[in-house]
């Protein structure tokens, strides 16, 4: 891989974002409003609920306006990256194969896409942390924030590995809206996590350890090391089966 | 012999050998072979679904043959049909981003990608757009670069996908100028289209029809 490469595709990737004004706009917008609905619509009321990766069963008792800031902020995290990891791998793939028949290598491509998504997660990560305090104050701020990015990992790995498998983009809404609806926007709220039948099944969705990590964070000192690793393990695993996949189909035959 | 055709025959650029492509149980290809010369402007022609596209995909390497093999021996410079340009970067920038794939550094070939672009652009008569996003310009104009940006490595061996289609006549007048003038210093030119204007021009013209390749 020639890192130059690497550098060019991050930087015109990024000219790219940075001209789609209104989608760049609704990125930080989005987490916004997702934020000013909770704070309107919730009240303090305490609820109380299992935290699900702590070794022994540990029930914290929280407000409920909290509790779904901190799931609210990690739902905009995941479904924003996915959604721009699904646009930066389906738009121009035209031009992207152009590009490779030229000499790009789809390594290069792919990691420079990456590179501006992480750079993007960074950015959205940052400005949903500068406007967490104005709502409430979690008991570590940092490592909620983590969660929040590991989020934006994961479901952009999620993202890219859709944009492989499907060339049109409605089929690759479709399937991000799927499996984000159900993962990162109900069952590991955990509210509704507590109470589940089948626990087993949740604990394996994408969103199971960054959501973790980022509720253990909010609302209590326990160790957040195995959510952490568990999110960058996912994470990984799915940008592997993203590139092998994207190899493949902008492969060349000679 | 495994040798590539510019080590055989110093002058062949472009080996297609038996190449055979079936999609099911349609056999879209039978048998296609045929050479090109350095210098020399060839056309590929046949009637819709005749396997143009499909031999042009082989021969560019998009596609895998069923049989057959394809050699090339010099620097390959592609334009695709449709436009395969960056509409949200500039002109310069997707010179730029195509310079980067091609490993044009500063002094690749003697002048840097930026010279080349300038000449292009002057001879293209697009230079005052360099800055301009894509998405703004004209339909004409975007051909104009989707060509160049093909011939940005000053490739020995141009291969082009329907260009009556794709080129409106400003740029096919000046493609037909820029061909003559780099065919004598060696460019060989491949055109594949349902129908070819100005027999004159070429070298030789080529009928794709029943799955092989025959003398138009």
């Amino acid at each position: 891989m020639r890192l130059k490469n690497v550098g060019t595709g991050w930087l015109m990737t990024m000219r790219e974002m940075r001209r789609s004004r209104i989608a760049l706009i609704l990125f930080f917008v989005i987490p916004t409003v997702f934020y000013a609905v909770i704070f309107l619509i919730t009240t303090h009321r305490p609820i109380a609920f299992a935290l699900a990766s702590v070794a022994r069963e540990t029930v914290v008792t929280v407000s409920q306006r909290n509790e779904a800031l901190v799931f609210i902020g990690l739902a905009a995290g995941g479904v924003l990256t996915s959604f721009l990891a699904l646009h930066l791998t389906q738009k121009h793939a035209e031009v992207n194969r152009r590009l490779i028949l030229c000499g790009y290598r789809t390594t290069e491509l792919l990691a420079s896409k990456f590179l501006a998504l992480l750079t993007m997660i960074a950015l959205i990560g940052c400005y949903v942390g500068a406007i967490t305090p104005l709502f409430f104050r979690p008991q570590r701020f940092v490592l909620v924030l983590l969660g929040f990015m590991m989020a934006g990992y994961v479901y952009g790995a999620y993202g890219l590995l859709v944009g492989a498998i499907f060339r049109r983009e409605l089929e690759g809404i479709l399937f991000i809206v799927l499996l984000a609806n159900l993962d990162i926007g109900w069952l590991q709220n955990p509210i509704y996590y507590a109470e589940a039948q089948n626990k087993a099944i949740i604990r394996h969705l994408p969103a199971y350890f960054p959501s973790q990590l980022s509720m253990v964070s909010a609302f209590s000192d326990y160790s957040v090391l195995q959510p952490l690793l568990g999110s960058l393990a996912y994470g990984t695993a799915l940008l592997a089966a993203a590139l092998f996949l994207y190899s493949r189909r902008m492969r060349l035959w000679k | 012999m495994n040798h590539p055709p510019s080590q055989q025959h110093p002058e062949i650029l472009l080996e297609v050998r038996n190449v055979r492509k079936a999609f099911g149980r349609r056999q879209v290809l039978q048998d296609v072979s045929f050479q090109l010369s350095r210098g020399q402007i060839v056309g590929i022609t046949g009637e819709n679904g005749a396997g143009k596209t499909t031999l042009l995909r082989i021969i560019v390497g998009l596609l895998a043959p069923d049989g057959g093999t394809v050699r090339g021996g010099a620097r390959t410079g592609y334009c695709p049909q449709e436009l395969a340009v960056f509409e949200t970067l500039t002109v310069r920038e997707n010179f730029s981003f195509f310079a980067a794939a091609y490993g044009l550094d500063s002094k690749g070939l003697g002048k840097s990608w930026a010279e080349a672009m300038n000449e292009l652009c002057r001879r293209f008569r697009f230079a005052s757009y360099q800055d301009a996003l894509v998405s703004t310009l004209s339909g004409g104009t975007k051909q104009k670069l989707n060509f160049s940006l093909s011939v940005l490595h000053d490739p020995g061996l141009l291969i082009l996908d329907e260009p009556y289609s794709g080129f409106d006549w400003e740029t096919y007048l000046q493609f037909w100028e820029y061909a003559a003038e780099r065919k004598s210093q060696g460019l060989s030119v491949l055109v594949v289209s349902h129908f070819v204007y100005d027999r004159s021009k070429f070298d030789g013209i080529l009928e794709l029809r029943e799955g092989y390749l025959r003398c138009a």
